[in-house]
């Protein structure tokens, strides 16, 4: 089972509480809320808040991918998986992404979460713009998007 | 062919829109499609060294939001998504 979703932050808001909801069931015996937050140093450089910015077909295209790739990659038949990116301005300390699994065993379910924020990481088109107290921003350099893996 | 550039990430700072529009002739591909936004940067940004890069190291994604490879065939007037480097989290 799988919930997969960009938040537009200019017209909702991300929360834990839907995440715990969406895993919570009886069948499983290990769940896992990853969440990460826009931390106030990078590079030596003080960050005020971070930009998002997404290709939300690809990146929810990327989820439903990197999901079923758990079957066959990790084995991991039984699960359920809650994520969501944002899209927009974010200010320290808050919430940028969440990813919650829930399995029968607790090694499946911290394999299984950090199989898929690794994933994110490479796959899936975001972009973070970091601001600066000094009041400068730039587009964070990334990883270039492998084409034939995705042909 | 008329194409609408979709801008991203870093892509973004080309224009002050979302998007740019380019003429393509046809039969181009997106080999052609990528020369023709370094001939934007040449004209618009003097050759900026920085956008050059994000562009020869950005993908591409069609308008049935796949991404397509250099050797990909534009046959008709489309929006294109220019995907730079990426790295959410």
């Amino acid at each position: 089972m799988l919930h997969a979703k960009i938040i537009d932050l200019s017209k909702e808001k991300i929360n834990l509480e839907k995440a715990e909801s969406f895993i919570s069931s009886s069948k499983f015996g290990a769940s896992i809320v990853f969440y990460g937050t826009v931390r106030e140093d990078n590079e030596e450089k003080k960050v005020t808040g971070i930009t998002y910015d997404s290709h939300d077909e690809l990146v929810i295209k990327s989820f439903k991918e990197i999901y079923d790739e758990a079957d066959k990659k990790l084995n991991i038949k039984e699960k359920s998986v809650f994520i969501e990116h944002v899209k927009g301005y974010v200010g320290l300390g808050e919430i940028s992404i969440i990813i919650a699994v829930a399995c029968p065993h607790r090694s499946e379910a911290y394999d299984l979460s950090r199989y898929i924020i690794e994933e994110i990481k490479k796959r899936s088109p975001i972009w973070k713009k970091e601001h600066y107290k000094n009041k400068d921003s730039q587009w964070l350099k990334g990883n270039p998007i492998n084409v034939n893996e995705n042909n | 062919m008329k194409i609408k550039l979709e801008l991203f990430g870093a892509s973004k700072d080309l224009s002050d829109k979302d998007f740019l529009e380019l003429k393509l002739s046809s039969n181009s591909s997106i080999s052609d499609l990528r020369n023709e936004i370094i001939n934007y940067v040449d004209k618009n940004f003097k050759g900026n060294k920085d956008f050059k890069k994000i562009i020869e190291t950005s993908a591409f994604c069609s308008e049935n939001n796949n991404i397509v490879s250099d050797s990909y065939k534009i046959t008709k007037d489309q929006k294109i998504g220019i995907i730079p480097p990426i790295g959410g989290g």
